[in-house]
């Protein structure tokens, strides 16, 4: 009787699923990703009441030892000398798209003498919708 | 003489490199890409008017801040967490009653969130604010009475 020679098996990962794996994280980053338009680092105040902000926002930032940054939403953002910049910036913009959101991410140290300037600006500028960036606080439990 | 046949030459698509393509642009997105905040206080601002509404003193709530973040509610020292309590009455008898928030301008930033963020938590504990003002130092001393 003739035996038949034991059959050898080849260890194989298996590879094939990997370019779809690659394929939806890409998507994944694709759709979630966002240039930043601010890189200003600022300790931002901490709030309970948190709610998304629309896409494309533009930004007036004020870090801790006052120094004012402003971007369209489209590009960085670049430092302006004083608050009076953000009234000229703010009213270009208001000129193009009267609904455009206005993001104010300002350090929670800052005096707030200048984030006065910067609202009483934004408001000559007749800006409707401002967000004031922060962090969640994070909630006692029970309420 | 033997003719060698000719090798059939099969139609495939080269894939063998997708995997390594995709995970160059993974690895890119994920340096690239930043955990962002993009959540913060809606702060409606309103419209410029020329001839504002004028608001008697004694029918509004002052919160001011001081310097260092103590409070006088209404010229009376009191913790963050006691405005809530010191409006509701208040608001029972007018829901409309504005509060105005008047930071020192020497005061931090932070606090003032604070107060205006524990103002709009009010809706959830009962004690709904709808009329937050927060006047500029412009607009106090052109209307301030």
């Amino acid at each position: 009787m003739k035996l038949k020679a034991a059959k050898k098996n080849q260890a194989v990962i298996p590879t094939a699923s990997m370019a779809d794996i690659a394929m939806l994280l890409i998507i994944f980053f694709l759709v979630t990703f966002q240039i930043e338009v601010d890189k200003s680092k600022v300790a931002l105040p901490k709030t309970g009441i948190q709610v998304e902000i629309p896409k494309k926002s533009a930004y007036v930032s004020i870090t801790e030892p006052g120094y004012i940054r402003v971007s369209s939403g489209e590009e960085i953002s670049v430092q302006v000398p004083s608050a009076d910049e953000v009234f000229s910036f703010a009213s270009g913009l208001v000129a193009r798209a009267p609904d455009k959101a206005f993001v104010l991410k300002a350090d929670r140290n800052v005096p707030y003498r200048i984030v006065d300037e910067v609202i009483d600006a934004l408001k000559r500028a007749n800006v409707r919708n401002v967000f004031l960036l922060s962090d969640e606080e994070p909630r006692a439990a029970g309420g | 003489m033997k003719i060698k046949r000719e090798t059939k030459v099969t139609d495939e698509i080269p894939t063998a490199s997708m995997a390594d393509v995709s995970f160059l642009l993974i690895v890119f997105f994920m340096i690239t890409s930043t955990f962002a905040a993009t959540r913060g206080l809606d702060f409606s601002l309103p419209e410029q008017e020329d001839n504002p509404p004028v608001v008697e003193k004694e029918e509004s709530v002052l919160i001011e801040i001081q310097p260092g973040g103590q409070l006088l509610v209404d010229g009376t020292p009191m913790p963050l967490d006691g405005v809530l309590e010191y409006l509701r009455p208040k608001l029972e008898r007018n829901p409309l009653k504005p509060v105005i928030i008047r930071p020192d301008p020497a005061s931090e930033y932070g606090y003032m969130v604070d107060v205006f963020d524990e103002l709009r938590l009010g809706a959830e504990k009962g004690v709904e604010v709808k009329n937050i003002s927060i006047p500029t130092q412009r607009e106090i001393q052109a209307f301030w009475f």
